[in-house]
């Protein structure tokens, strides 16, 4: 299968200072493929949260390659790589990402002021749309303080889906919310990926893995398929339970 | 939205950060225009003052120079004399072209110059209309002197008025001008300062003029040898002690304004740097969602700049109009003359004083705006 996102003996090491040095990703490779869905688990700290950044542009590798179709994001300038992200990807954010100046509405607009020949007035009218799917109709006006948390998610996932990227990136989508909302939000990404959108989502919650077409652990920034995903999900059903 | 747009929501939506920067650019902005004009205002005034004189020499008794400067630059009352053979004198002397002497007496707050219409050169130039022939019983209205009626009260005598001097922001705007008949009369019963009065005959200064080609210097240095009693002060020089103390007060607004200008920038360079490090997630998010790095800079910048210009356009007004309503407690506070720029010249000051508050606030959020767009958006977002 087409590899949509391609990362090749990828390594992260981030410098603390002069002597110490933390490795946070090693020698990772990973093939995701046209409407894959890949869900990572592991603790906090095992590297997810690099490796989701990694495979977005957002932090330059210390070894190894990032390619999403094909291009090496690393090979590009910061115009090309920015329009690549805008036009490509998707991104959803464990911490609220919203910016607390705009409406639901101009949250949901704003990527597509960085790219190039969108129309200001369907832009709007495509925020409207995704907003309503989502269930926020009536509440495009408000600001991200007047929103819940589970509100503000959907917000994100409408403003990571308004310039239709193939991919979409998730960090700990379920992160703050309660089961129900969990369940919620883990349907429309379900829906989301149904449409044909790649999607990687990065999680500390086993029980998700069952949603994904692939799962991963991440431990000290090694990547291990898993290769019983719907074991792994019992089995943390039943660790919750007792 | 665009960019400027959303500058403009986080200038609302950061509302510590706005106020500190738009109280440094107005406070910037205002000290600066303030100055400035003052500064503009006080030299306009010299300079009309100088022009209105028109003389190459004034010509005052010796040890009175500043007496009579102030008289004239700002309204003193003043009594010195010199005996009139010393016109005769003067103007027996080689070189000498023209000769008018005046006499200056006050009355209350009024100064009033006696002046010779026959000999005049420098006050019938500045009328309004033409009124050459001054006679007894007649007075010229400084441009600041109120009058509702075609007489003029002063000193126990109701004189006609015959004309008004365009106005100098100098204490001659609110002075009278009489022929020295009139002011003959005038001594009779000024000064009202417990002086003795002016004797008959006597005059307060001689305005002179030299012909083409004699070197003034020397002419000034001639006329001392020649003339004991008298001291004869060079048009370039005159009004010096006026401009001591206009030098001396630019240099202290200098130093006040460079002073205030390094802590508005360290301020606001300081709240840049405190907002932008609070911003790095949401900078790394619109990073990720396709911002470049130049949209950032530009983003921020504009923020500062939208902030720098409306409190720049703010503290001009206020400025302005503190300076324009309270010019004369300005004025007689700083012990100089003062007037209001025309027009286009408050323009143009209008225009550096925006500028300067613009590049200051650009230069102040330069860097921690660079600094932060420079950021890896990871490494923004790992706050």
């Amino acid at each position: 299968m087409e590899s949509v996102i391609s990362l090749q003996k990828v390594s992260k090491e981030y410098h603390l200072d002069e002597r110490t040095t933390v490795p946070a990703v090693h020698n990772l490779n990973l093939n995701i493929g046209k409407g894959d869905f890949v869900i990572v688990i592991g603790r906090s700290g095992s590297g997810k949260t690099t490796l989701l950044n990694l495979a977005a542009g957002l932090i330059r590798p210390t070894g190894g390659h990032v390619l999403i179709d094909g291009t090496d994001l690393w090979s590009l300038n910061d115009s090309s790589l920015s329009l690549l992200r805008n036009e490509k990807i998707g991104f959803t954010f464990q911490f609220p990402s919203l910016m607390p100046s705009l409406t639901s509405l101009e949250n949901v607009v704003l990527p597509t002021m960085f790219g190039v020949g969108r129309a200001k007035n369907e832009a709007y009218d495509n925020a409207a749309k995704l907003l309503k799917t989502m269930g926020l109709g009536d509440r495009m006006n408000a600001y991200p303080r007047q929103l819940s948390a589970g509100q503000q998610k959907r917000v994100v996932i409408a403003r990571a889906l308004i310039n239709r990227p193939q991919i979409l990136l998730s960090d700990e989508p379920t992160s703050d919310l309660d089961e129900r909302t969990e369940e919620e939000m883990m349907g429309l990404l379900k829906e989301i990926h149904d449409t044909g959108v790649t999607v990687l989502m990065v999680t500390h919650s086993l029980e998700l893995v069952a949603h994904a077409s692939r799962a991963y652990e991440m431990e000290a920034g090694l990547l291990r398929e898993i290769t019983n995903p719907a074991d792994v999900c019992a089995a943390a059903r039943n660790r919750r339970m007792v | 939205m665009n960019l400027l747009g959303l500058a403009q929501r986080n200038v609302r939506g950061n509302r510590f950060r706005s106020a500190v920067v738009f109280l440094c650019v107005l406070g910037l902005a205002g000290f600066f225009l303030s100055t400035t004009l003052i500064i503009r205002g006080a030299e306009t005034s010299l300079r009309r003052g100088l022009d209105r004189l028109g003389a190459d020499l004034l010509v005052v008794p010796s040890g009175a120079e500043a007496v009579v400067e102030s008289a004239l630059l700002m309204g003193q009352p003043t009594s010195v004399w010199m005996p009139g053979e010393l016109v005769d004198r003067i103007k027996s002397l080689p070189g000498i072209a023209a000769v008018s002497p005046q006499l200056y007496l006050t009355s209350g707050d009024v100064l009033v110059v006696g002046f010779d219409p026959a000999s005049d050169f420098t006050i019938q130039p500045w009328l309004r209309q033409e009124s050459k022939s001054l006679g007894k019983g007649e007075v010229i209205l400084g441009a600041g002197v109120n009058s509702t009626t075609g007489n003029f009260n002063i000193a126990g005598q109701s004189l006609v008025i015959k004309g008004r001097l365009d106005g100098t922001g100098g204490a001659l705007d609110m002075a009278v001008f009489v022929n020295l008949d009139t002011a003959a009369e005038m001594r009779k019963v000024v000064p009202s300062d417990g002086t003795a009065p002016t004797p008959a005959g006597s005059y307060s200064a001689v305005l002179v003029k030299v012909k083409p080609g004699i070197d003034i210097s020397k002419m000034a240095l001639y006329m001392v040898q020649e003339i004991m009693g008298i001291s004869p002060i060079q048009s370039p020089q005159m009004f010096a002690w006026f401009r001591d103390q206009m030098n001396g007060l630019l240099w202290g607004f200098i130093t006040i304004l460079s002073i205030i200008w390094v802590l508005a920038a360290v301020a606001i360079g300081l709240v840049f740097s405190m907002v932008t490090n609070e911003r790095r997630r949401q900078i790394a998010v619109l990073r990720a969602l396709g911002a470049t790095r130049a949209f950032i800079f530009r983003s921020l910048l504009a923020e500062a700049l939208i902030l720098g210009t409306a409190a720049a356009i703010i503290g001009i007004v206020l400025a302005a109009a503190g300076v324009y309503l309270f010019s004369g407690q300005v004025s007689s506070t700083i012990g100089i003359p003062f007037l209001f720029p025309s027009l286009s010249s408050l323009a143009s000051l209008l225009a550096v004083s925006l500028a300067m508050a613009l590049v200051t606030v650009a230069l102040a959020a330069f860097v921690p705006v660079f600094r932060v767009s420079r950021l890896e958006p990871a490494i923004a977002m790992r706050e």
